[in-house]
């Protein structure tokens, strides 16, 4: 009993630890998907494609600084 | 202390320390199903390609306003870029959240997922209860 749930504890932090790295790995995919999305609308509504990247950038930017907020967040816990 | 006392001081311990694991595995298990989907959803939330497209619209139909308008190319980018700063504010919130304000996130995230964790306790307490009683009758 005591064994089986101390891997049943085991088990549920893996897969814990598991989502999360899933998570931040697809985390950069999602936001070059987003990214092209937004551009594709901004070059519908007769944007030149080279101005759309440029305000599509702030995407990269918002990405950049929630990445460093959650780093930051992790040595401050350490 | 005799040491039948002893001995049932021993397996009173044991059996808290069990009561602990196991209460301790249930929730670790709503934990590691609930704290994934709630960081999923809140960068689904802007980071999708719905939310993009969604976005992407938003600065187009501003943009489109600006050129029907007569102003002239390069200043209905400028502008639209300045309406999409509005949502670089989120980046400096969370950099406020985890700086300064950390507390007041934090305990606020804390709030949530302990409410959740109980409510899903509750319901398999509630699902235990009642098999139980379906055993007994």
């Amino acid at each position: 009993m005591k064994l089986r749930s101390i891997m049943g504890i085991v088990l549920h932090a893996t897969r814990l630890l598991l989502s999360l790295l899933f998570l931040w790995l697809s985390f950069g995919w999602m936001v070059r998907k987003a990214k092209k999305a937004f551009e594709k609308e901004l070059v519908k509504a007769g944007m030149a494609k080279k101005d759309a990247r440029k305000l599509s950038v702030w995407y990269s930017k918002l990405k950049n600084e929630i990445t460093q907020t959650v780093k930051s967040l992790l040595f401050a816990w350490r | 202390m005799t040491e039948k006392e002893g001995g049932c001081s021993e397996k009173k311990r044991e059996k808290e320390e069990k009561e602990d694991i196991e209460e301790l595995r249930e929730v670790l298990s709503v934990v590691s199903k609930e704290v994934p989907a709630l960081i999923k959803g809140i960068i689904g939330s802007i980071f999708s390609e719905e939310a993009g497209r969604d976005m992407g619209r938003a600065a187009a139909a501003f943009y489109k306003e600006l050129k029907e308008a007569g102003l002239p190319e390069n200043v209905a980018v400028k502008m639209t870029e300045g309406y999409m700063s509005a949502f670089m504010s989120l980046g400096e919130v969370l950099k406020q959240a985890v700086g300064g304000g950390k507390k007041v996130e934090s305990k606020e995230l804390e709030k949530e997922i302990s409410r959740r964790i109980k409510e899903k306790l509750a319901e398999k307490g509630l699902a235990e209860k009642e098999e139980d009683e379906e055993d007994e009758g």
